[in-house]
């Protein structure tokens, strides 16, 4: 077998490079994280403080603050894309023409830059001469309501998200097999019985996709949020993502910002393995 | 009417509804991209507006936005290019060939997957101010193909296990070795599914904020840094910033609908065959 070892040559470049690009930062950055070690103050060297970063992460009332939005955000988001989602997408399945159109223009939304969503939304929102406001004779200024601005951007992410789910959810209904909805329509069920006892059952796998995707993508949300509110007002808009920005790039708290980081990447891979067991456990990912 | 034709009649209400909150956002920018500041800033929506070009004239003309497009396609081109040559014959050896600890490493490249680009961005900063690649397309080329090396694969393995194996073996036979099979049997019978995946790296690399906004330099800034750049200002230029929004959008919509029918499983990474 002179072909014994092509596979790992054809494989090597790739895991090398996965390493050099991603594991080595995440190394660095894990290091980095026992130290103190602040860019605006050159005299002040790095310094090892062991884990003081990390008490001090949760010690932090910032971080609580941007937790508990970052989960606000991530239940209401992905719930509201999700029911949403499926009712679209029930919809469209039972749709007898002009299927292909519509869900072409549906996916529109999630191709399009956050940070275009981001604009798009900023002037349909504007409290003097954005369409919302100017058709409703109201002048609220949705993003700069401490209470308003958190749902406006989850009414952003609903905007953008909601065609993935769609899709997919969609894409699962198309592939039930014919003969269950002819043997239920034998029996003489209604379309809510067909819905309850065929399509929710053959669809589980793909609504679990949806809501592992959805939430590790939302966790780390960052782009909408930089543009819209930073944050704002107050800390009402802060999320984890956004927090570790802050902190590396406005106050060049290099340390803590890899701690932070740190967090956010333990946090995720733990959201997501819970997610992956399940998805295994059924058999959708090998 | 029957019970059955009312959900019909449903379904077209709550599809049309949907298209609409899909659309309105949407149509408004492009509108607006063509609107002089009068009728933007006008105290009630009109339709009636006598079209201008002036927006874009602006954007491409004293802003010259076509720098962050011109940058933008360098980037996005560049790390495409380089996570499909890296990443398809990692695809193909792991869904064909012998490879120890296969599915350790398939499952190392998903957890990839699940690196936040936060997460990251700071000990990237940091590395290449050090190796003084900060502001370079090299920086930015770099840093996209954290996300896309890893699309690349797992999307490309799963067109590969699902070709007949007997034509590889077949091919194998004429002589031409594992590799042979995979260049010239493989690789063409899975070229609508490659350029399928190439087309979404260019969209996820084209619409990136995060890396480019902190690792990008004055003479490198892509185009999502252009168009925040606007809205950042205080006297917003609705009127440029939508042109610019749409000179943006344009490209993505193209790229978008071309790979369409492959959308879903480049965004599951995969999972969802679509």
């Amino acid at each position: 077998m002179r072909n014994k070892g092509l596979g790992h040559w054809m494989l090597a470049p790739a895991l090398l490079l996965l390493l050099a690009l991603i594991i080595v930062p995440l190394l660095y950055s894990a290091g980095l994280s026992a130290y103190s070690w602040n860019l605006t103050d050159i005299d002040l060297p790095k310094q090892f403080t062991g884990l003081a970063n990390y008490t001090k992460l949760f010690g932090d009332p910032t971080v609580g603050t941007a937790v508990l939005n970052t989960v606000i955000y991530v239940v209401f988001a992905v719930g509201i894309e999700l029911v949403l989602g499926f009712v679209v997408a029930a919809a469209l399945f039972e749709m007898t023409k002009g299927r292909k159109l519509a869900n072409a223009l549906i996916l529109l939304p999630m191709i399009i830059a956050p940070v275009i969503t981001a604009l798009l939304w900023r002037y349909l929102l504007d409290p003097q001469f954005g369409l919302v406001a100017q058709l409703t004779g109201t002048s609220i200024g949705w993003f700069g309501e401490a209470n308003l601005a958190l749902p406006a951007l989850i009414a952003v992410d609903v905007w953008q998200w909601t065609p993935f789910v769609i899709l997919i959810l969609h894409a699962g209904m198309l592939s039930i097999g014919q003969e269950q909805f002819e043997a239920a329509s034998i029996d003489g069920a209604g379309r809510p019985t067909v819905y309850r006892r065929i399509v929710i059952p053959a669809i589980v796998p793909q609504i679990m996709i949806v809501l592992l995707f959805r939430t590790m993508d939302t966790y780390r949300i960052f782009d909408t949020v930089f543009v819209l509110t930073k944050g704002g007002p107050g800390l009402s808009t802060e999320t984890i993502g956004l927090y570790t920005y802050r902190t590396g790039f406005s106050y060049f708290d290099m340390g803590y910002a890899m701690a932070l980081s740190i967090f956010i990447l333990v946090t995720v891979v733990i959201i997501s393995s819970f997610y992956i067991r399940l998805l295994r456990r059924r058999e959708v990912l090998r | 009417m029957r019970r059955r034709d009312w959900w019909v009649v449903g379904s077209y209400a709550v599809v049309g509804l949907f298209l609409l909150w899909v659309l309105v956002p949407i149509v408004t920018v492009a509108l607006n991209s063509v609107k002089s500041p009068q009728d933007i800033f006008s105290s009630s929506p009109t339709l009636s507006f006598t079209p201008t070009g002036d927006n874009y004239g602006k954007v491409l003309g004293e802003l010259s936005f076509q720098t962050f497009l011109v940058n933008s396609t360098i980037v996005a081109l560049g790390s495409t290019l380089l996570s499909v040559v890296v990443g398809v014959p990692a695809a193909y050896a792991l869904a064909r060939l012998p490879v120890r600890g296969r599915e350790w490493w398939a499952w190392l490249i998903l957890f990839t997957r699940m690196v936040p680009a936060v997460a990251l961005v700071v000990p990237m900063f940091v590395i290449f101010q050090r190796l003084q690649l900060l502001g370079t397309y090299t920086a930015l080329v770099a840093a996209h193909t954290t996300f896309n090396l890893p699309i690349v694969i797992w999307m490309m393995r799963s067109f590969f296990e699902e070709l007949p194996r007997d034509l590889e073996e077949a091919a194998q036979v004429d002589g031409s070795g594992r590799f042979g099979a995979f260049l010239r049997v493989a690789l063409p019978l899975t070229s609508p599914g490659l350029a399928a995946t190439g087309v979404l790296c260019l969209l996820f690399s084209w619409n990136e904020f995060l890396f480019a906004l902190v690792l990008s330099g004055r003479e490198t800034q892509t185009t999502p840094i252009g168009v925040a750049s606007f809205i950042g200002t205080v006297s917003v230029d609705w009127g440029g910033s939508s042109a610019a929004a749409v000179l943006a959008m344009i490209p993505v919509f193209v790229l978008g609908l071309a790979a369409q029918r492959f959308l879903v499983r480049g965004l599951t990474f995969g999972a969802v065959k679509g």
